[in-house]
């Protein structure tokens, strides 16, 4: 009974994907495998100490038909020191896979992923991470909340949109990690979802996440958020609160592009501005990525845009902790590139 | 027996998603998938732009590109439609836009 039943559906998924082929070609979309990612080289000033972080992170995406994608993120972030403090550069380049996936992209409602992906949990770590998005190069304080042990999951994921109209888009992303130790697929085991709503019309999104750590200790990881991007005004804020049982904090940033600068409008409208301000506070002793004191980071930057994929990236903030005061620095450029990786296509 | 409840945690998130998503969706999906231009996906959804669909998703996370390779489209559309959740039909109105 089951068999002709598992047949029935084999054949019924693979009749609408041919009738979604044959709705695609009325475009001239290429699907050619992809090479993009971004190129970034950044100088940290943290507490005095200087750092150099030249960074490639390459995505490689490799479609297999319409409906089936398959696609990788690799890092390769160099740390560079001066030996004892004044002396030359020296350090070491690391590397990680940040992802590994299949998508099966089914229907509007269901997206089906295999293999490692970056656990869907709140604003950042999906979304904001890549060198090339990030308006500020340092991830905030509550960052380890909700993306441990490696900010990725090895198993299975499901995603896409609950509902749409024109009025609001309600998404969602449900998972479940094992437990792995195998080389460059470290994940710890977890489940959780995702869920947001958006408001087209006023750039509005509202979403939660949930984790549940199911290797020991087994703890919940909670966050809000909110993103807006007002129509009229070229401002971007976003907003998060994160909580888990080793701590809980907010971070909140607001960009704001000069594009409506009456004066040299062709030079402002490249520029933007931002702010960020952040707090965590730990509890039950922090750890897991959480500061052990209660610690406060306020600043802002200023990044240029030379071109649409170029730009020269700063920002300060000021970090304070009853253990110390600091300040971080950061000045460089981030790049991103989209090379196709075979001639041809449409 | 705490150990073997606790492996079931994961199938919560997965049940409800398909008890929430999936039946819905069967039902949509036929209707999605017609091949009719003017798909919607309830009763009061109207075709949206290109334009609006590219810059109400595109800039809620990063800078939308000036340009972008028509031979490259359709594989950073899918890229996008997995990663920022876009929906079949936001997806069809980006590729005739991006690659009429």
């Amino acid at each position: 009974m089951k068999i002709p039943l598992l047949a029935a559906c084999i054949l019924l998924c693979t009749a609408q994907l041919g009738a979604q082929d044959a709705e695609t070609d009325s475009n001239h979309a290429g699907y050619v495998p992809v090479l993009s990612g971004g190129i970034g080289y950044i100088s940290n000033v943290s507490g005095g100490t200087s750092t150099l972080q030249p960074a490639i992170d390459p995505v490689l995406l490799l479609p297999l038909g319409r409906h089936v994608l398959g696609e990788s993120r690799a890092e390769f972030v160099g740390i560079f020191q001066r030996r004892n403090g004044n002396g030359d550069y020296t350090g070491q380049v690391f590397s990680a896979v940040d992802y590994a996936q299949i998508d099966w992209l089914a229907n509007t409602h269901v997206i089906v992923v295999a293999g490692k992906y970056i656990t869907p949990f709140g604003l950042y770590s999906e979304r904001l991470v890549p060198i090339w998005i990030a308006t500020f190069q340092n991830v905030p304080l509550t960052y380890s909340i909700g993306t441990r042990t490696s900010g990725a999951g090895v198993g299975g994921q499901l995603r896409g949109v609950v509902l749409q109209t024109n009025k609001y888009s309600v998404q969602y992303a449900a998972y479940y990690s094992a437990h792995s130790n195998a080389y460059q697929w470290e994940a710890a085991r977890t489940t959780g979802f995702d869920a947001s709503v958006y408001f087209p019309a006023h750039r509005i999104e509202a979403g939660i996440s949930y984790q549940r750590f199911l290797d020991p200790k087994q703890i919940n990881s909670e966050a809000v958020y909110l993103s807006w991007q007002p129509p009229k005004i070229p401002l971007d804020t976003k907003a998060e609160y994160d909580h888990s049982y080793y701590g809980r904090g907010y971070w909140i940033q607001t960009t704001y592009t000069l594009s409506q600068v009456p004066v040299a409008n062709s030079f402002f409208k490249r520029m933007e501005l931002a702010g960020r301000l952040e707090q965590v506070f730990p509890l039950n002793g922090g750890g897991h990525g959480v500061p052990g004191i209660d610690t406060q980071r306020a600043g802002g930057a200023l990044n240029y845009y030379l071109k649409d994929n170029l730009r020269i990236v700063s920002s300060y903030q000021r970090q304070f902790s009853s253990a110390k005061d600091v300040n971080v620095w950061n000045i460089g450029f981030t790049y991103r590139f989209v090379w196709p990786l075979w001639p041809g296509g449409k | 027996m705490k150990r073997r409840r606790s492996r079931y945690y994961g199938l919560i998130p997965i049940i409800l998603v398909a008890a929430g998503v999936w039946f819905p969706g069967m039902r949509l999906f036929a209707r999605e998938n017609s091949g009719k231009q003017t798909t919607s996906l309830s009763p009061e959804n109207t075709e949206k732009t290109g334009e609006q669909v590219f810059v109400e998703n595109c800039s809620r996370c990063h800078k939308p590109p000036m340009t972008i390779s028509p031979r490259t489209t359709g594989t950073i559309v899918m890229h996008m439609r997995v990663r920022a959740k876009l929906s079949r039909q936001d997806e069809r109105i980006l590729l005739q836009y991006l690659a009429p």
